[in-house]
This record gives structure tokens, C-alpha cells and sequence, in this order.
């Protein structure tokens, strides 16, 4: 677990490769590509650090860092955004950390096929500012909309809160260039890929090369698919009297088969106590609210006033009370991005203390949300018990798909990061070991959006994923010979033992 | 002293660390730098605490910030939460202060550190060669306005020696609008850049020299045209002196909104151009002024407005302010050339601005005409530039 | 519409909006300050700040529904059909 100590012959060749501003040493130029918004043990800060920071400019450059890292046996760490929340762009062993932010052009925009081709540096919030002159959308819209890359949301397989109606990231993008560990460029998508949405021919590769948190190489510049740019949207909120009533209309409304329908979402009760804190929506709200759901729709005028209706007369029939067009618009707008809202945090007398949010996420079916949302809760609440530096900010569960079946489902826990010491990080790893076992018990899956190869539930994959754990050990051995690309990670150490 | 002031607020940037800011950050975009991030700006201070970094370590980072405001303002931490506990991310007043600490360590940027210094011999910036105290009201030769009053018009050292058609333009149209004002008695730099740059024990000076002044001459209101001093006056001073400072503080283009709305002025004179609209960084997102701007241009007969909202221009920035220009002048052109290919797309030929240290650099890119607003308005109005 | 030190300084008096907020500002709610005197201080805010962040976020919030969608579809409406 030693970092490797970078050599200045090596650093002199990476200069070479890439130019001397693109090869960066220093202390800070390091430090602060050691975390994501993760957890993190920030004593124990120096053992994430790598030893040097490349930011190539193009698939050649990552590529030629890539063979020379294979060649040398020095670790790399592909990081964007770094805005993950499973540690996959933290370094665990030092070496080569490669930022490929720079990589964030626009090469193309296909009016035609309706498709565009990118860097993979660049964010959806500033490429649909420029598809919006073409009336064109592109729809991956996870909570950190606003600064999350195409790379990363590859890399991780991301999760689109109104993935019900357009997909998630595995939809959207259709193929990539992808820098393999030893170097070599491929072109992954369907057959063979470019724009094609459809093949049947060979393997279906793209799956593999999507989630795979780095550990299996770089895509550096991807096609993605096109939506003509919503004509209206409708976001309406409801609020219920207990939680029962409220799990009951969003099933109702996210199996009701309206085909603008995006997204649906499910507040508990824990949830709409913090909200109360400190929320405009919320502050005012009567005691007797103690559930929410929302919905979103979005198309045609024509489609979604039609598909709203059904769904407004749904909610009301199962007891629901609109929340009124003001909270609705405001509350949905700030979905996009209200995923870091730091200072939230109370202590057990009520204090305010600033705490930093984190989501715990897993994927569980309809049937389950009930009994999941109890044993999280009582595992946070396990936390709270023993210390100030945990407090329990309630869960969500939103629609993963347009049928109902599954939900990608949070628990949101506030950490005083500057408190943590080994003691409760050790309580935290094994609180989110426990998430993780309670999701597997329920048939679930350990997560639906953020990757699950941090310290504590990744334990669980191995059991998670069957005989295709070793699946996933022989794909490691024989795509990264060497173990260079982002080791340490998901476990697969163990494919070289 | 420095860590004890920071490190809370810098933690709760760190921990949080999902970097909302990095996109609207103008020298993020052009450069796609982590290290010049605001996040890393306060990552930087854990850092420090934690002893595995120096001042010396990062000083030359913290250059890369032209205090525009987007990040913070754009930080959850302010946008969603910021008026509700009254804490709100304060990154510009960080990066000054890092800024502020290099200095007092003897660590310097060699382009501040001689800007400063002749700043100080001069008691106006260099903005060009020449500048001295004798100058500094050369810009209203023939306009015949009196010097002190109880309102005067301060006009910043960019305008005063380099801009010098814009205070005339303003000066113009408060004299039309019969609205009365003088020039102030011994004019000083104010002091901000200065701050900016870390040199706080000079920015003081200058702040006590200006506000003794306008106190021993009676001087009640400050007009300014210059976002950058407005800022200097409204935050710096006040935290300076406290409840001393009792003077009412006028932005210009506020006033000239008011009088149009009012009647007082009524633009006639039509101007054939198509323009778009470059917010201030420090008015739009830095006190939230975007509306008289655009009021203003809606005024003028002749106009073909094609206007970008205040919103989308959180991401834009002319790359002048913070000291950039000085000690990377090639970063500001990078970022002031965007922001033209930005204005180069709505077909228009003119890009308007209101802050005279944005001017030169989008006028530098060299593809698009730049015009002031003051200007514009005075054309409008018939008592433009001769 | 101008600066003025003392006015800026002086925030409306409190209400008191839940056990742990309070209103100063119409329709915008506070922390109760008695929550913030342990671990977070507050800090200085003018009356200028409050209201500039006050209206960012509206400014934002409906941006963000134009950056979605042309129109946004009023619930309230929609709900009348219904009878």
C-alpha cells in the first residue's frame, strides 16, 4: 500500500508527452485531487495523495500516459468531475492522477441523426447552453447537474433523476473511445458503435465499460443521443398525512404508464423533519404533514396537461393535498442541484454544526421501500446514539425506471467530517456495511447511482454479484495485466492473487 | 489568526467539496484547472492547518481569481442557504485575505508588488504611463464642474486617466439632468485593488485618506461609475470603519434609471446598432444590480437589444478584475476572449458593458465593438462625445 | 436604492416562524439565531446581502425550469379541470 515514488525521469517523459504546464508536482496541485464529496477520513488525508498530476488535452495523450504507466508499473486514477460519491477518482496508491477536464470540446453536433459527440470533460449543464440554439436536450441530470463531466458519469454509470423518460447514463450515451490499461485505444458502444442506439452483433461491451469506477481504463470522448428541448414541464408536489398514504400514491403514480412521466419521488418522514429545519418550502407547512411525493412530466404541451391530469386526479383520489404551483416549481427546480448543502447539521441539543451531506444509496424494489426505510433508519439513529458527528436527514426514494418496479433509495446522513476520528470511522464504514447488507437481505442491489467500491459495503459485492464477481476478477486480469488502473479498488487485488 | 478566521468555513467548503463553482468560475473554464478552483482555494486552508501546506506553497494559485463572485454566489452554501443562517460562502473575501497573508509573509507577485508600490508613490494606479495626483481631474477639462459639494462624483483611476469619455459622458448627463455634484477635493486611488492584491495595510491608508477628505469638505454622498469601487465602498470601507462611515454611497447607473423612469431624462436620439449586454461581474452577481442596465438600454430609441439573462452571465467574466490582468494578462485575454465568442454568436456588433477596467480588455480581443453604457445612454440622450 | 451604513446594518425586527426559525424579511425565514452561538458563528450580514440572495435564487430557480423546459404547466390548474 506504499505510493510509489515518482522518479524525475518519469515526471521528464510525462513532460514530454504532454508539455511542462500539463505535468503538475506540486504539493496542493495534489492535495486537492485526493477526494471526492465522499466521506473522507481527512486525517488520514496524505495516504489519498498521488504523486503527480497529468491533464492530457486529447485520446493520444491519455493513451501515451497510459503506456507509459503500464510500462512502468505506476498507478493511474482517471478523474472529471470528481464529484462521485463512491471514491472511484480518490487515488489509494499514489501515481499518475489524470485529470482529463481539459478534454471538453464540442466536436460535433449532428442536427441529422440528433446526436453529438463530445469530450468527456465537459458538463450537461454547459452543453445543453449550447444545444438549446438547436432546441436540442440532452437529458442526463443527475443531483450534481450543474458540474458533474460526461467522463465521470461514464466511468460511473450514472443515475438521471428524470431517467423514467429519457433513461439513465447508459441510454444516453451511445459509444466512446476508450484508453485501455495498456495503452490501447478502443471504440466501445453497440457493434460498432459511432450512432448506432441498436446492434445485436457481438458481445454487448458498452455495459462493461460504463461503472466500472475507473478500474478498467479512460473513455475520453463520447456520442450521445438527442431530445428535441421540452416544449413544458410539470412538476407537481403533495403532501400527506403519514407516510403509508404517501407510499401508496407514488406507486400508483409511477405505475399509472403516462408517457411523459420523468420521475417521481418519495419523502419520508425523517425527510420532511429536516426540511422543517431549514427549508422555505417546508418551515411553514402544518404538523399534520408528514409525508411527501413528487412527480415530473415532461414533452408536448398537449401530452403533459393530459398525462398532469391523470396524475393530479391519482394523487387526490389516495388522499394527497397539492402543495400549490409556488413550493412545486420552486422545490422541483432546485432537485438539479440542491446535493451539497453544507451546515445542515444539528447537534443532539440543536446546535448548529456544520456537517457535510452524504447519500447512501441503494436499489430496492417497490415492495421493500417500507421495510428498507426502517432498518436504515435505525442504523442511523445507531450512529446518533453514540455521537454528535452523524445525524439522520431522512430518506428519498425516486422511480428508477418508467414501470414502478424499482427505486433508487437514499438515506442522507449529515457527518461532522472535523470530528471524525479512527473510532467513528470505523462506526461509519460499518454503518455503511450495514446499509449494504440491508439492501442485499431485501433483494436489492448495494447501489443504484453512485458505484459501491468504498470502504465498508464493498465487502458485500463479491456476494452482491454471484459467480459474476469472478467474472468481473478474470475481465480485470486479462484487460489491466499489470494492475495499474485505479487499484486498490472494488477488491480486485484478488484477481492478481 | 489567518487559519482561525478561515479554517471553519473553508472545512464546510471541503467537506462538502461538490464544487457547483467550477463551472460558472471564469478561470476555470478557460484554464480546467483544479488547482485554481474556488473549492481548492479553501481545500487549501485545511491544508494548511493540518501543517502540509505553506502560504508560500500556494501564494502564486490565489492569483487565479479575478473576484467576480460567481463561485460563491453559485455555492449552495449561499444560493440555497446563505440569507437563512446568515453564513454564506465568502471565497472572494479568502482569496484576498490568502492574498493579504502572502504579503505579510514576504511572499510577492512581482506584477502586484510593483503595481502597488507605484500606486503608492502616485496615489493613483498605473493604468497608463504618467498618472500622478495633478492629473486626476484632467478627464472634466471644459466641463466647468465645481470641486466639493455635498454630493460629488468619484471616478476610479481607469476611467479618470484611460477611460477619460466616460465620467465625461456621466457628467453630461447629470449636468442635463440638472442634477448637482462636484468633483472631490484630493481624489486618492480607493484603495480596493490594493486589497485585492493583498497589499491591506495600503488599501487603508488610501480608504482613511478619501473618507477624512470627503469629512473635512462636507461631503455627504459619493457617486460612483465604477462597479469596482462601488464594491470598495459599500464592503471594504464599512468594514474599515464601521459606523464612521456615514457616508450614502450612489451607484450611477441606479441613478440615470431612476431618471429615465422618472422622466427627468428621456433618450431620443436613436442609435443604430445591435448590442448584447456584459454584466459587471461586481454589479450582476456580486450586489445583484442587472435590472437599471437593461432598463436603461430598452430606453434608447433605435436599439436592437438581443439581451443574454443575468443567470447564464454568472458563467461570464471580461477576466479584468482581481489583479488578473496585472500578473497574468494572458489568462484575462483567454477569458475576455470567450466572452466575445459568447457575444459573436447572437449576431450583434456591439458588446455594452458598464465597468470601465472590463472595457479594455474586451476591447483588446479585437472582434467585436465595445461601448460603454454611459455612453451609449449620453449618445441617446445628445450630449454624447463631441 | 443607495448604500447607507446604518440602514444596512439595522435588519427588520424578528418573528418568530417555527421553534427553530424566525422571519425578518417578508416570506424569508431565519435560523433561530440562539442555534448558531456554539459551534457556527454568524456572520456580519447587510440587509443588501440578504435580499441579493433572496432574489438569486428565485432568478435561479426559474432558470432552471427554462433550462429544462419552455413552459412550466400550473398544477392549480390543472387541479380545476378535474371538477
Amino acid at each position: 500500500m506504499t505510493a510509489v515514488a515518482l522518479s524525475d525521469p518519469v515526471v521528464g517523459e510525462l513532460r514530454r508527452i504532454l508539455g511542462e504546464p500539463y505535468v503538475l508536482t506540486g504539493k496542493a496541485d495534489r492535495l486537492n485531487r485526493a477526494r471526492v464529496p465522499a466521506p473522507f477520513p481527512v486525517h488520514r488525508w496524505a495516504e489519498r495523495m498521488p504523486d503527480v498530476v497529468v491533464m492530457p488535452a486529447s485520446t493520444e495523450e491519455v493513451a501515451e500516459v497510459v503506456a507509459l504507466a503500464n510500462r512502468l508499473r505506476i498507478p493511474v486514477v482517471p478523474r472529471d468531475g470528481g464529484t462521485g460519491l463512491t471514491d472511484g477518482a480518490v487515488p489509494l496508491r499514489g501515481g499518475i492522477l489524470l485529470d482529463v477536464k481539459r478534454i471538453n470540446q464540442i466536436k460535433e453536433i449532428d442536427l441529422v441523426n440528433r446526436t453529438c459527440t463530445v469530450g468527456t470533460g465537459i458538463n450537461a449543464l454547459k452543453l445543453n447552453e449550447v444545444l438549446a440554439a438547436h432546441d436540442l436536450f440532452y437529458p442526463d441530470d443527475p443531483a450534481s447537474y450543474p458540474c458533474s463531466l460526461v467522463g465521470g458519469r461514464i466511468g460511473t454509470s450514472g443515475w438521471s433523476l428524470i431517467g423514467s423518460r429519457y433513461g439513465h447514463t447508459r441510454d444516453l450515451v451511445l459509444s466512446f473511445d476508450h484508453v485501455l490499461p495498456t495503452g490501447k485505444v478502443i471504440h466501445v458502444g453497440d457493434g460498432i458503435g459511432g450512432k448506432i442506439t441498436k446492434s445485436s452483433s457481438g458481445y454487448q461491451l458498452k455495459h462493461l465499460f460504463m461503472g466500472h469506477q475507473g478500474t478498467l481504463g479512460v473513455a475520453t470522448e463520447a456520442t450521445l443521443k438527442l431530445f428535441p428541448k421540452p416544449e413544458a414541464e410539470f412538476s407537481p408536489f403533495w403532501a400527506f398525512e403519514d407516510y403509508d398514504s404517501a407510499y401508496r400514491a407514488v406507486g400508483a403514480l409511477a405505475r399509472a404508464g403516462v408517457a411523459t412521466f420523468a420521475a417521481a419521488v418519495l419523502f419520508d418522514e425523517w425527510k420532511v423533519d429536516y426540511l422543517r429545519r431549514d427549508d422555505e418550502a417546508y418551515i411553514p407547512q402544518p404538523s399534520s404533514v408528514k409525508a411527501l411525493v413528487c412527480a415530473a412530466l415532461y414533452g408536448y404541451d398537449d401530452e403533459v396537461r393530459a398525462g398532469g391530469r391523470r396524475l393530479m386526479r391519482i394523487a387526490r383520489d389516495l388522499g394527497a393535498r397539492y402543495l400549490g404551483d409556488e413550493i412545486s416549481q420552486g422545490d422541483w427546480a432546485a432537485r438539479h442541484d440542491r446535493y451539497a448543502t453544507p451546515l445542515h447539521g444539528r447537534t443532539r441539543a440543536g446546535q448548529v454544526v456544520p456537517m457535510s451531506w452524504h447519500c447512501e444509496d441503494a436499489s430496492i424494489t417497490y415492495a421493500n421501500l417500507p421495510a428498507v426505510r426502517l432498518a436504515w433508519h435505525e442504523i442511523a439513529a445507531e450512529l446518533r446514539r453514540t455521537s454528535d458527528v452523524f445525524d439522520d436527514w431522512g430518506m428519498f426514494a425516486y422511480t428508477n425506471g418508467s414501470t414502478g418496479a424499482d427505486y433508487l433509495t437514499e438515506i442522507d446522513i449529515g457527518i461532522w467530517e472535523r470530528r471524525l476520528d479512527d473510532a467513528s470511522w470505523a462506526a461509519w464504514v460499518k454503518a455503511k456495511r450495514d446499509l449494504a447488507a440491508v439492501a442485499l437481505r431485501h433483494g436489492g442491489s448495494i447501489s443504484a447511482c453512485h458505484g459501491s467500491c468504498r470502504e465498508g459495503e464493498v465487502d458485500l459485492v463479491p456476494e452482491e454479484l454471484g459467480g459474476g464477481y469472478d467474472i468481473m476478477l478474470a475481465v480485470k486480469r486479462e484487460l489491466d495485466p499489470n494492475n495499474i488502473m485505479n487499484p486498490g479498488k472494488y477488491l480486485l487485488d484478488r484477481a492478481y492473487s | 489568526m489567518f487559519l482561525e478566521e478561515w479554517r471553519d468555513a473553508a472545512y464546510n467548503c471541503f467537506s462538502s467539496g461538490h464544487k457547483f463553482c467550477r463551472e460558472v468560475c471564469p478561470v476555470m473554464q478557460v484554464t480546467r484547472n483544479e488547482s485554481w478552483s474556488p473549492t481548492a482555494f479553501h481545500a487549501n486552508v485545511v491544508a494548511m492547518e493540518k501543517g502540509e501546506l505553506e502560504v508560500s506553497d500556494v501564494a502564486a494559485d490565489y492569483v487565479n481569481c479575478t473576484g467576480c463572485g460567481a463561485c460563491e454566489l453559485r455555492c449552495p452554501n449561499s444560493l440555497f442557504t446563505g440569507d437563512f443562517y446568515r453564513f454564506r460562502t465568502r471565497t472572494v473575501d479568502l482569496v484576498k485575505a490568502m492574498r493579504g497573508l502572502a504579503v505579510s509573509e514576504g511572499v510577492h507577485q512581482p506584477g502586484w508588488q510593483r503595481w502597488n508600490r507605484l500606486t503608492d508613490q502616485n496615489s493613483h494606479e498605473p493604468v497608463l504611463d504618467g498618472v500622478s495626483q495633478e492629473r486626476v481631474r484632467d478627464w472634466a477639462d471644459g466641463l466647468d464642474l465645481p470641486v466639493g459639494g455635498e454630493t460629488i462624483l468619484f471616478v476610479d483611476c481607469e476611467a479618470a486617466f484611460h477611460r477619460t469619455s466616460l465620467p465625461r459622458a456621466v457628467a453630461r448627463m447629470l449636468n442635463l439632468a440638472g442634477y448637482t455634484f462636484g468633483l472631490m477635493n484630493e481624489q486618492w486611488c480607493c484603495g480596493g485593488p490594493a486589497a485585492e492584491m493583498g497589499y491591506g495595510e495600503q488599501a487603508q491608508r488610501f480608504a482613511r485618506h478619501n473618507l477624512d477628505d470627503w469629512r473635512a469638505h462636507g461631503v455627504r454622498r459619493v457617486l460612483v461609475l465604477d462597479p469596482h469601487d462601488y464594491i470598495t465602498f459599500t464592503e471594504d470601507y464599512p468594514r474599515y470603519f464601521g459606523e464612521e462611515f456615514d457616508i450614502e454611497v450612489v451607484l450611477v447607473i441606479e441613478l440615470l434609471a431612476s431618471m429615465v423612469r422618472e422622466g427627468v431624462l428621456t433618450p431620443h436620439v436613436p442609435v443604430e446598432r445591435s448590442v448584447t449586454y456584459h454584466d459587471p461581474c461586481r454589479l450582476n452577481k456580486r450586489k445583484g444590480i442587472w435590472q437599471e442596465p437593461r432598463e436603461l438600454l430598452r430606453s434608447i430609441p433605435g436599439l436592437d437589444f438581443r439581451d443574454v439573462d443575468r443567470v447564464t452571465q454568472w458563467s461570464s467574466c471580461s477576466g479584468a478584475g482581481g489583479g488578473l490582468a496585472i500578473e497574468k494578462p494572458e489568462l484575462t485575454a483567454k477569458i475576455s476572449a470567450a466572452r466575445v465568442d459568447k457575444a459573436l454568436e447572437l449576431g450583434v456588433d456591439t458588446l455594452v458593458t458598464a465597468c470601465p477596467w472590463a472595457e479594455r480588455p474586451l476591447s483588446e480581443v479585437g472582434t467585436i465593438g465595445v461601448v460603454d453604457l454611459h455612453e451609449l445612454l449620453a449618445e441617446s440622450l445628445g450630449v454624447g462625445e463631441p | 436604492m443607495s448604500y447607507r451604513y446604518d440602514r444596512e446594518m439595522t435588519p427588520p425586527p424578528a418573528e418568530r416562524a417555527s421553534p427553530v426559525a424566525i422571519t425578518r424579511f417578508a416570506h424569508v425565514f431565519e435560523v433561530d439565531p440562539a442555534l448558531m452561538t456554539e459551534h457556527v458563528l454568524q456572520q456580519v450580514f447587510p440587509n443588501w446581502d440578504t435580499l441579493r440572495l433572496v432574489r438569486s435564487r428565485a432568478d435561479h430557480l426559474a432558470w432552471m425550469h427554462r433550462h429544462f423546459a419552455h413552459t412550466v404547466i400550473s398544477g392549480e390548474e390543472l387541479l380545476d379541470d378535474l371538477d
